[in-house]
């Protein structure tokens, strides 16, 4: 919306900005950093309960298999990484690691699939990913690759992205975890870090429950209420507090106008019980 | 004539009063007939009279036409309490004047964001769609609908802040709240009127307030700092607002009823300990009722939903039995004197009642669930609003026509004018009524197959519509002429 804007508009909106800048001071101006990652980030809102593209990948275990024949038998947890990364890959897998340890039902309820996006890699190289990460004995991680037109087709379905940085030799690409359930995506999440509440909610919706809210990735500071799936309750947070603002101040507003109204005298005079 | 039943000590109110009254009136009535032919097209676009036009244009239309209505019902209220509160106390004429420039400011800005601009975010405006034109509207439209809001937000704040002040000049909180009623006494006398408008005007408070809450969150988003709203408290922020804003347009339009009324019915009708606890409810109730606007929204806890849900039943409770019930009771086996005035107010009166019973029934949850997207949601709001207060305040500016009594109503005229009204009036809802009761879709340009019957009861609405719209027109014609008359007379 920003960058379509002509220029009598933005004219217009710079007036604007000026009376309300005091208001908004708050917000820091590194925000602008923050728009350019938000932005980028793949957007759930977009692909939730689409199709997800049935590809076919190869894993040292598993040889050739269609993602279909995991999906088919228990919802998966999947996820694109490439084993030379020297950043966000390795602390986002292990963060996944700690998060479904901590929360359980690897195997019963769900499986993780990890697929290189990167041509270069092989089933080998994933294979050695997973022994660093700790999984490798575990049938319940899945680690393999696939060609790059069908890693390309899951790019399209998720709105995962990855660009080749020449200058750093690595690619640039987000951290994104779906959540596949009979091919469809449940749930999108995305970030380095996977949190245990947040993987339980995105489980729970492989599942089939229902999850009523979970926080979008974003800068809403004022929430009215913040939900824990742990205990599956809704809880307060500050934005309620403006909620209460408009009785309160008009409540408070009104005392001032009564307390300050003088009195007329004569042909009208104040009336108390 | 004697039209109140209350004794006042500023028996006659000022000149420059009337003649600001006088303005108000004449501006609400001239933009009323030309928000009801925008209605008129957007049922013509239903019942595909127009198929070529974008549906873009009904979208713009309806966000017009809604907060076009909304708002000058609003003011043509607050200028008939003002006037009538000026037999008690003394509301600032300029500030009367200042909320006329900024309500003109508003209609300006408005006009051009929705038929220069096509924004097309309807009265509700719910976040985040003002802020994703997708390319419809151009940026500066935003910027034009929020200005419009804020200007008319300050004007009106200003407004309810001087009327509050006016009636703090006479009496203190606790009399104007009628408390001592409460307690058995019935002294100090407080007419009903400013028991009302007291009541009103603290929601109004609250509710201007809520409005500067969301247009603050709204702009700090528009300005690109990367702050995002949260959806959930948008959408209280503003259904509080709106909710608050339409209740107490139509608890003025009651206000000018119990001011009103008694003087054609010949009875007194005054405050008691009843009406007190029930206007005292209704200004606790009035801050929880707006939830049932938010039933569809999972995210919103249990608690507050159940919340919503009683205080919408309860709030019907007091104006049920203390104003609808009371005024059957003042007409009924009264020496009743009939014309334009009663009749439009007695009519106000029973659409209030017709269109509060349609939304408590939308306000069942379990209703709702069926109800909430389909036409009966504006067949309810029509009801109490077109048929409620809108002819309530039809019926103040009749009076304010006839007060010096300068030109004889015809009674054959005022038959043909209120029946073409109430006829073409409840046919048009009922059509709402019947779609919404047959699943049809609000909101929607044109309709698709599934829905196609949608198109036959708007075809039947346009034929409602143009009853109702020649009734307007005599309404006006007639009440317009000895209103001129009045005013010339003033000057």
């Amino acid at each position: 919306m920003i960058s379509t804007m002509t220029p009598s508009g933005a004219g217009f909106r710079n007036l604007l900005q000026i009376g309300i800048l005091l208001l908004v001071l708050a917000s820091p101006l590194s925000a602008q950093q923050n728009i350019t990652a938000a932005s980028v980030l793949p957007d759930e809102g977009r692909y939730a309960n689409r199709p997800f593209p049935n590809i076919v990948a190869q894993s040292l275990q598993r040889q050739r298999f269609q993602l279909s024949e995991i999906w088919r038998e228990k919802p998966v947890l999947l996820t694109l990484v490439f084993t030379r990364c020297a950043g966000i890959c390795s602390p986002f897998l292990m963060s996944l690691k700690s998060a479904v340890d901590a929360l359980g039902g690897l195997g019963s309820e769900y499986r993780v699939v990890v697929l290189s996006f990167d041509p270069r890699d092989t089933p080998s190289d994933m294979a050695a990913l997973a022994k660093h990460i700790g999984v490798s004995s575990n049938g319940d991680w899945i680690f393999g690759t696939s060609t790059a037109a069908e890693i390309e087709r899951i790019a399209q379905s998720t709105g995962f992205w990855f660009r080749w940085d020449a200058e750093r030799i690595q690619f640039d690409h987000p951290a994104m975890l779906v959540g596949v359930r009979a091919g469809r995506i449940a749930r999108l999440l995305v970030g380095g870090e996977v949190l245990p509440v947040r993987l339980k909610e995105v489980v729970d919706e492989l599942r089939g429950e229902f999850v009523p809210a979970y926080p979008l990735p974003g800068r809403a500071l004022f929430r009215c209420f913040q939900y824990d799936p742990a205990v599956r309750r809704f809880k307060p947070d500050w934005g309620f507090l403006l909620l209460l603002l408009p009785g309160c101040t008009a409540l408070f507003g009104t005392f001032w106008v009564f307390h300050s109204a003088r009195k007329t005298p004569d042909d009208s005079p104040s009336l108390s019980p | 004539m004697e039209i109140s039943n209350n004794p006042r000590p500023n028996d006659v109110q000022p000149t420059a009063l009337r003649r600001m009254t006088f303005i108000w009136m004449f501006t609400m009535l001239t933009l009323f007939p030309v928000l009801l032919v925008l209605g008129f097209f957007m049922r013509a676009l239903q019942a595909n009279f127009m198929s070529k036009l974008q549906p873009e244009w009904f979208y713009a239309v309806l966000t017009l036409h809604g907060l076009g209505m909304v708002g000058i019902w609003y003011v043509g209220s607050m200028a008939g309490v003002s006037y009538l509160l000026g037999r008690y106390v003394r509301p600032s004429l300029a500030i009367s004047k200042v909320a006329f420039g900024a309500t003109l400011l508003g209609v300006v800005l408005l006009l051009a964001c929705t038929l220069i601009g096509r924004m097309g975010v309807g009265w509700y405006f719910l976040y985040p769609l003002p802020l994703h034109s997708k390319g419809v509207w151009p940026p500066w439209a935003t910027g034009a609908f929020l200005g419009s809001l804020a200007v008319f937000g300050v004007g009106w704040t200003l407004w309810s802040l001087d009327l509050l002040r006016a009636i703090a000049q006479r009496y203190s909180f606790s009399a104007a709240m009628a408390w001592h009623y409460l307690k058995g006494r019935s002294e100090p006398e407080v007419p009903p009127l400013v028991l009302i408008v007291t009541v009103s005007m603290v929601s109004a408070l609250a509710g201007f307030v809520a409005a500067v809450v969301v247009l603050v969150l709204y702009v700090a988003e528009w300005l690109g700092t990367g702050f995002t709203n949260d959806a959930l408290l948008m959408k209280n922020l503003t259904f509080f607002f709106g909710h608050v804003l339409v209740n107490i347009t139509m608890y003025l339009g009651v206000a000018m009823v119990y001011e009103l009324l008694p003087a054609y019915a010949q009875r007194p009708w005054k405050t008691n300990k009843v009406m007190a606890l029930a206007w005292n409810t209704v200004l606790f109730l009035v801050m929880f009722a707006y939830l049932h606007h938010l039933y569809m929204d999972f995210a919103q806890p249990h608690w507050l939903q159940y919340l919503g849900q009683i205080a919408s039943y309860m709030i019907s409770v007091p104006a049920a039995v203390v104003s609808i019930f009371g005024a059957l009771v003042l007409v009924y086996g009264s020496r009743m004197r009939w014309n334009m005035v009663s009749l439009l107010l007695c009519f106000g009166v029973m659409g209030w009642a017709i269109g509060g019973v349609a939304a408590v029934i939308d306000s069942t949850v379990a209703v709702n669930v069926r109800f909430h997207n389909t036409l009966w949601v504006p067949a309810h709001f029509h009801t109490y609003y077109l048929m409620g207060v809108v002819l309530m305040i039809l019926g103040f500016a009749s009076y304010l026509g006839e007060e010096r009594g300068q030109l004889a109503e015809r009674m054959g005229l005022t038959k043909l004018t209120v029946s073409l009204i109430v006829v073409g009036g409840y046919g048009f809802l009922l059509m709402f009524y019947y779609g919404g009761a047959h699943s049809v879709p609000r909101r929607y340009a044109s309709y698709p197959q599934e829905v196609a019957q949608g198109a036959a009861y708007a075809r039947l609405a346009l034929v409602f519509i143009s009853a109702l719209l020649l009734g307007v027109l005599l309404y006006l014609w007639d009440t317009g002429r000895r209103c001129w008359r009045s005013f010339s007379v003033s000057s």
